[in-house]
């Protein structure tokens, strides 16, 4: 019996995701007026229309690319430099570790927005402000915390004696890293990229502080764009419309992934 | 390998990560602490220097204390739901059928969309005219209960509240499962052959050997209540008459409506020392397994 | 060594960024740049891009960058700081403007003023504009920034529903509960509103009827914190009638859930026969009219014995200012002079339906539902507008507040106006809160 319930709890919760998910999708297609009088019916002719203003409205090509290429930058910066210490975080203990550490989870914690003003000034000075150069080291910065975090995790589950034969045969502690210890980390490596993607491809309150200029705008900008936009305009179909240009990418990698993802988050909540 | 070598290799390797943190998250977060000694309108870099007088202010404030009750609110009402709902449904996809596979995936959705998108889907979901939720009531006659969730001061927090536990659930669903499977089979069919079974089990088994997740498990949920801002602005904005005023909300509005970011930043220092607070409290009270000792 | 050779890329890595940045600044040249920041609301942004392709035509070595986004002020706020703001702005109404003016950071603009107009060697700038909509962009006697459009606050009502039924707009009091009681027993809802954003209520309902009850006095005293004026006879009376509307069942069930969205979309559907609204309702709501839908105007009804006058309408309008460390002050003014000559205003009536500040700008081919609100403007011979939210933004939110709790029942008008005082008192006694001073100026 209880297992009835049980059963029947994970698919209630399973629906409440799909369905909204579907609904949204369905809405995409109808007209203005239709999504009001009749929420809950099929749309009378899919409005492919919905989807092409939202595309023009969100500049999404355009914004695409620039979410792209900072995203990927600051996995090739995040990942190397994040692993490194992260390593000595869990292998290397020395005095003050547990503060620098301390501070490196602290900062998740303080909210952004007022953050948002000091950092604005410091890349006005520094003239990264509106760069997607800027932009990357920014985010590479912010996203240290967590993956620091759950690297040295990881980096604490690996077998000591394959890095204590490494040591012996001659290594310094450097190449065994790089040589040894990374590649077997590989696995979360991998995850905690995954992860930091997903949640760069979608970060909103940095990239709308720091770039004005429309060329070198973000994803998210042009899609909280729409959102507003639309309010004004009452394009409710654009409006659902871009909700699924925005979403599906996002799903569909996490698709893909979904296994690795669910080991690392784990992995790295349980060591914690 | 010699001390001075190491201790180059530590520094080396903690360099790069450390510089850029330090330039990008801290000194901005140390300059943020500094201005909540200031009245600032945050419109040029002119400011006047007022000592603690912002603290005070955010003591006297009775808006601040509603806010506070608010984040707790929250923070008691999700987590319990979560853990419940979490646990009861963590033992069902720990294993690795395909069904299992799927539903992990599928519950950790919610989790993969922005924040902003998720807002969004729930406005549409509770909206009372064409929303999902009324029209579901409606269809099933209980035409009564369609009200406007977000629009009503007694339904208000709770629906915010139901639109986080479901962008959260499936994240402790992961990890409560993970965590499950770390528990030894042997350990689980021993219990079962004595005899203890379901909630038995459960307090006397499951429990004490979750008991270090579960701790972590609520620190983070404490640190998510009280740091929830971007359902509770797109959604309600605090409202109705600030029936979902919580503390970043408030926040946001001394800062950017009010122009008054001495005391917003000072907002942001005093949620924090409760957010540390809390944490510690949830670490302390918990440390020790009720069960430890017994065999 | 090693370890410093694998830290090494990344280090190259930051200075190469940092290195690229500089070399990638340019040069000034020599024409002459403008950067206008604008909000992008209903009525977008084209219509200023376009004024600026027309005025570089004219004027071939400017540049002018006109761009926004429905929340530009999110950007604006950072750039103010650190000095480097934009030549000219319309930062839209999520910006504190009077911060901008309290910290110097716009110029007042009285010079320019009485400069002649665009395109002329005579007159001012000054005499272009309604007076009365530039008195509301002054503070201690200075113009600190320019109207463009305005909008009109009042009730929009079904008009087909209305002929169809025979009904007439109500003009006072006892004709709107008459109406009110006729057009519940048709099913429909006699008045909606936008629950969830006070403002509407307030300037719909609340503001209408404390001046028709104590004349413009009893408005003007309350902005100018007068002690006492927001716990008024006026002031209670004008929450008594709401209270009243709401006890007989006159207001839409469940508006106070509803956004500005739903709300007027109840409305043009028919299920609600009347809504207050600004003149933006048409435009906002464009895309989702049913075809031949036509929306009537007219000024909330007055109470039969009330003091105020009958005509007197509520306006807002969205200002546009010139920041003290742009760098191109002179373009920017004449850029706006531009845009604020008689034929560009014209335009913008017919392109986008909405009232100008210009004066004779409503000579205009404007759209049909523009036709009552201009007719109410050139009979009203008073105007108000709420500035109070601006000037003191914690007393604007106590009272959108407040009136959300009155509309729910959750407080009787007696709590209501003493939350009102109380607010105000809190308003006066704040030091670090600069006072305006309103004096209503030159009639209309």
């Amino acid at each position: 019996m209880r297992r009835v319930l049980i059963g029947g709890g994970l698919w209630i919760f399973a629906l409440s995701v799909v369905v909204p998910l579907l609904w949204v999708l369905m809405t995409a297609f109808k007209t203005g007026p239709e999504i009001f009088t009749s929420p809950w019916g099929l749309p009378q002719s899919p409005q492919w229309q919905n989807f092409v203003r939202a595309w023009q409205e969100a500049g999404i090509a355009r914004y695409f690319m620039n979410s792209l290429i900072v995203t990927l930058s600051t996995l090739a910066i995040l990942l190397p430099i994040g692993a490194m210490a992260a390593y000595i975080f869990a292998r290397y203990p020395f005095r003050g570790a547990n503060w620098l550490f301390g501070a490196f989870l602290g900062g998740m914690m303080f909210p952004l927005f007022l953050t948002i003003v000091p950092l604005f000034l410091l890349l006005a000075r520094l003239g990264l402000l509106d760069t997607l150069h800027g932009l990357t080291l920014v985010y590479v910065a912010y996203s240290l915390p967590f993956t620091v975090f759950v690297l040295t995790g990881f980096f604490q589950t690996l077998p000591q004696e394959l890095l204590e034969a490494a040591l012996i045969d001659g290594c310094g502690p450097a190449r065994a890293f790089w040589k040894v210890m990374l590649p077997l980390a590989k696995p979360g490596i991998i995850v905690v990229g995954v992860f930091n993607a997903i949640g760069l491809w979608n970060e909103y309150p940095l990239a709308l502080v720091i770039m004005s200029s429309d060329e070198r705008r973000t994803l998210p900008l042009g899609i909280a764009n729409l959102l507003m936009v639309e309010q004004y305009q009452s394009d409710w179909g654009a409006l659902f419309a871009g909700l699924v240009i925005v979403m599906l990418p996002v799903l569909f990698v996490y698709w893909l992934f979904r296994d690795r993802i669910h080991e690392t988050m784990v992995a790295g909540a349980l060591k914690g | 390998m010699s001390g001075r070598s190491r201790g180059i290799f530590i520094a080396g390797f903690l360099l790069p990560a450390t510089v850029l943190y330090a330039l990008f998250v801290m000194a901005p977060v140390l300059q943020a602490f500094a201005f909540s000694m200031y009245r600032w309108r945050g419109i040029s870099e002119s400011r006047t220097f007022i000592g603690l007088e912002n603290f005070s202010q955010i003591f006297a404030d009775p808006i601040v204390w509603l806010a506070l009750r608010h984040n707790l609110l929250l923070f008691v009402g999700t987590s319990i739901v979560i853990l419940a709902l979490a646990l009861a449904l963590a033992h069902a996809v720990g294993h690795d059928s395909g069904t299992a596979r799927f539903l992990r995936a599928v519950y950790l959705f919610p989790q993969v969309i922005s924040l902003v998108v998720v807002a969004v889907l729930w406005m549409f979901i509770l909206n009372p005219s064409f929303g999902i939720l009324n029209g579901a009531l409606k269809a099933v006659g209980l035409e009564a209960w369609a009200i406007a969730w977000l629009g009503d001061k007694r339904t208000a927090l709770a629906a915010v509240g139901v639109a986080h536990v479901w962008h959260a659930l499936g994240f402790y669903i992961m990890l409560f499962s993970a965590a499950l499977r770390t528990i030894p089979h042997e350990v689980m069919e021993a219990a079962t052959l004595d005899g203890a079974a379901g909630l038995v089990r459960l307090r006397h088994v499951t429990l004490p050997l979750l008991w270090a997740v579960l701790r972590i498990a609520l620190v983070y949920m404490a640190i998510g209540t009280m740091n929830i801002f971007a359902l509770v602005f797109l959604m309600t904005q605090g409202g109705p008459d600030r029936a979902t005023e919580v503390m970043l909300t408030y926040l946001y509005e001394q800062a950017f409506k009010h122009s008054d970011f001495g005391y917003a930043t000072a907002l942001a220092i005093v949620n924090f020392l409760v957010v540390m607070a809390l944490s510690g409290a949830i670490l302390a009270l918990l440390r020790h397994n009720p069960q430890e000792g017994r065999a | 060594m090693k370890y410093i050779q694998h830290a090494l890329p990344a280090i190259a890595v930051a200075l190469a960024a940092v290195v690229v940045v500089s070399c990638g600044r340019q040069s000034t040249t020599a024409t002459k740049e403008l950067e206008v920041a604008c909000f992008k609301g209903g009525y977008g942004i084209d219509f200023f891009e376009q004024a600026a392709r027309e005025y570089e035509q004219q004027h071939p070595s400017v540049k002018i960058k006109v761009w926004g986004n429905p929340r530009v002020w999110e950007q604006l706020r950072p750039r103010f700081i650190a000095g480097n703001p934009p030549d000219l702005t319309y930062p839209g109404w999520g910006m504190d403007h009077w911060a901008l003016v309290y910290e110097g950071q716009v110029i007042p603009l009285d010079e320019y003023l009485d400069s002649p107009p665009f395109g002329k060697t005579e007159g001012k700038w000054r005499d272009t504009f309604e007076p009365a909509l530039l008195e509301l962009c002054q503070y201690q006697g200075k113009t600190y920034m320019l109207p463009y459009f305005f909008s009109m606050l009042g009730w929009w009502y079904n008009k087909d529903l209305f002929e169809k039924n025979g009904w007439k707009p109500p003009r006072t009091w006892s004709e709107l509960l008459d109406l009110c009681e006729k057009i519940k027993a048709k099913g429909i809802a006699p008045i909606t509103y936008q629950g969830i954003y006070p403002a509407y209520a307030v300037s719909g309902f609340l503001i209408p009827w404390v001046i028709s009850a104590g004349g413009i006095e009893a408005f003007d005293n309350a902005q100018n914190l007068v002690p006492g004026a927001w716990k008024s006879p006026a002031f209670l009376k004008a929450a008594q009638m709401m209270v009243e509307l709401r006890r007989r069942g006159y207001f839409q069930e469940g508006a106070n859930g509803m956004d500005h969205t739903g709300a007027q979309m109840e409305f043009i559907s028919g299920r609600a026969a009347m809504i207050p609204c600004g003149t933006w309702l048409h435009s906002e709501m464009r895309n989702v009219l049913p075809p031949n839908f036509r929306m009537g105007f007219m000024l909330p009804p007055v109470l039969d014995d009330g003091k105020g006058d009958p005509t007197a309408v509520g306006i807002g309008i969205e200002p546009w200012m010139v920041p003290t460390k742009g760098k191109n002050r002179e373009l920017a003014i004449d850029f706006y002079k531009y845009m604020t000559s008689l034929e560009k205003a014209k335009q913008f009536v017919e392109q986008k339906g909405t009232l100008m500040s210009i004066r004779g700008s409503d000579q205009a081919n404007f759209p049909e539902h523009l036709k009552e609100p201009v007719e109410v403007f050139r009979r009203a011979k008073t105007v108000w507008s709420v500035e109070y939210r601006q000037w003191y933004p914690k007393l604007g939110k106590a009272v959108e507040d407040a009136t959300a709790a009155l509309l729910s029942g959750n407080i009787t008008p007696e709590q209501f106006v003493e939350r009102l005082e109380a607010a105000a008192e809190a308003a006066r006694q704040d030091k670090n809160l600069p006072k305006h001073t309103y004096k209503r100026g030159q009639a209309r």
